[in-house]
């Protein structure tokens, strides 16, 4: 491949400006947290340095921290279990429909949607219904009024009740992405797979799942990442109440830093944050690569 | 297949359609109702006669167009930044040839790992210092640093396979690589260039918390942001609160609507090369 060759400072026309900016507002603010982690510092009067004091205070004294990872990883599989359902459905899609597209976009609508929107529209479903909502509306004339609950400031519940809208809202994106997938394999095969005699099940256990590993890893990743670093559908609903009881990591950072104005404990949770989600994607991608290579 | 299997199917590709819709729908009809009809609770009943007066209640008392106005200004400036400083970047990456290519592409990418609010409170600090904090310049700023890296990625991939032969061809009429660029590259570039605006409007226009917590102005706050503090204010009024959600959706449902191919096109092309 010939490629040009220019002057560096025309190089650094085309590229400092974009990289200067990412840089300064990236990784910056990121090393300034890891700094700010070792820190006792309200924002306000002046900063004492205290090594990882935090991180200390962090992993063996706060009551809420534990829970709260474990909620986010609990958040992490709850939205990945939605996956496999979703390949199903894409795949039965495929099968049954000439133009699944149309349907397909339907299921997608609330991907669009602010978590704003998407939060308020469904507090005020879970809201008791006497003040309207609709979930209680719906067991109260379906006779079952003792099922009916104050979904979101239940302790016991709450957490459960914010699992669902966010498998509601990514159920389009992630069956989305696996129709696509499955659109993409070439219809040759299964016409060669029928004429071998394996067609309906058979079929997809032999050339739909190895091919889809790869399509399949990207949703596992999006669903995985994304609710480690799930936070602004929490904000909106709860934002880590009642107790702290829907507290998961990046809640209880901001909750740290802006509520109780902790900046330093604020910043070393958001360290931990962002090595989790490194190590994490780091994990995933190789057990994935693992299973690329058994499978092809 | 048998008949009955096949009702089977359709029923269960029926079963998100309501699941998915009538919850928006239902927010339409509560949008309509007096606080009386909405508190008795029923999940599905019309409105007796229709609450108009629940959006122009809702406009007048909501500054509407303000939150709209600024969230077009703040989106908007942020993708005519993104597009051009991303494809500038990306032809660097692609098309020139110079040690650091690689090194900068692994830069960029690494950045797609790093969760925007861990910066949340270092951004916030260094903000208030160069006296940005509460403006449009505090949301702008770090939207464009966090669409670069997926937009880099993206129009990288589509330049490297621009064949060089038209780059050459331009060089011998003696056009200047800026002119290149502006007149062959960009020009050619549209498609990801379209999956590139796609990803950052609706990211960057439903984005909520860096809104809610740089800015503290009412009047520089963006739609979602706007959207909330109603919500909060006028706790009571339940229908009021209705049709202020279904205005703050309204936008990007209209765009879904006349574009759902080429925006659920441009989510999957976001997610796969991502």
């Amino acid at each position: 491949m010939k490629v040009l060759k220019v002057p560096a400072r025309t190089i650094a026309v085309f590229i400092v400006p974009c990289l200067l900016l990412y840089v300064c507002l990236v990784f910056v603010p990121i090393l300034v947290s890891l700094y700010t982690g070792l820190l006792k510092w309200d924002g306000l009067t002046s900063a004492h340095f205290i090594g990882f004091g935090n991180f200390k205070e962090m992993f063996f004294h706060d009551p809420v921290f534990w829970p709260s990872v474990k909620r986010t990883l609990l958040y992490s599989v709850a939205s990945m279990l939605e996956i496999p359902l979703c390949l199903g459905m894409a795949i039965l899609l495929n099968r049954n429909l000439k133009k699944g597209n149309t349907l397909v976009s339907i299921y997608f609508t609330p991907v669009i949607l602010s978590v704003v929107i998407i939060g308020q529209l469904w507090k005020t479903i879970y809201n008791p219904a006497s003040m309207g909502g609709m979930l209680n509306g719906v067991l109260i004339s379906l006779g079952l009024d003792s099922w009916t609950h104050n979904w979101l400031t239940e302790p016991n519940i709450a957490m459960f009740a914010l699992y669902v809208v966010s498998l509601w809202q990514y159920f389009g994106y992630h069956l989305l992405i696996q129709y696509t997938g499955v659109q993409n394999i070439p219809d040759e095969l299964y016409e060669a797979a029928k004429i071998d005699g394996a067609d309906g099940f058979k079929a997809d256990r032999y050339i739909t799942l190895p091919l889809i590993v790869p399509i399949f890893k990207i949703s596992i990743i999006l669903a995985f990442i994304g609710s480690l670093q799930a936070f602004d559908l929490v904000m909106v609903m709860t934002a880590g109440g009642p107790a702290h009881a829907t507290d998961v990591i990046s809640t209880h950072m901001y909750n740290s830093s802006f509520m109780s104005f902790k900046y330093g404990y604020g910043s070393a949770i958001a360290t931990f944050l962002v090595v989790v989600c490194l190590v994490f994607t780091a994990f995933i991608n190789t057990i994935f690569n693992k299973l690329e290579r058994k499978y092809t | 297949m048998s008949k009955l299997k096949k009702g089977v199917v359709y029923l269960l590709f029926a079963i998100p359609v309501v699941t998915q819709l009538y919850p928006l729908l239902w927010l339409v009809l509560y949008s309509l109702k007096t606080n009386e009809e909405i508190m008795d609770g029923s999940f599905f009943s019309f409105p007796k006669s229709i609450q108009w007066h629940n959006y122009t209640e809702a406009y007048t008392s909501g500054s509407y167009l303000k939150y709209l106005t600024n969230s077009v200004f703040v989106t908007g400036v942020t993708m005519i930044f993104v597009i051009l400083l991303a494809s500038m970047a990306a032809y660097a990456i692609s098309r020139f040839r110079w040690k650091y290519g690689n090194l900068v592409m692994t830069i960029f990418l690494m950045g797609m790992m790093i969760p925007m609010q861990a910066t949340l409170l270092p951004l916030m600090i260094i903000f208030k210092n160069i006296h940005v904090l509460n403006t449009h310049w505090s949301l702008i700023l770090p939207y464009v640093a966090f669409s670069t890296p997926i937009a880099v990625f993206i129009l990288t991939g589509f330049m490297k396979a621009i064949p060089h032969e038209i780059e050459e061809s331009a060089f011998i009429d003696g056009a200047n690589i800026y002119r290149i660029f502006r007149s062959i590259i960009l020009p050619v570039s549209v498609p990801p260039v379209m999956t590139v605006c796609i990803l950052t409007f609706i990211n960057i226009w439903n984005e909520y918390i860096l809104a809610a917590t740089f800015i503290s102005s009412e009047k520089l706050k963006t739609l979602p942001f706007g959207v909330y503090t109603f919500v909060s204010q006028y706790s009571v009024n339940y229908g009021n609160i209705g049709a202020f959600l279904v205005m703050g959706a309204l936008p990007v449902i209209l765009i879904y609507f006349f574009l759902s191919n080429q925006i659920t096109k441009g989510m999957v092309a976001g997610a796969v090369k991502g």
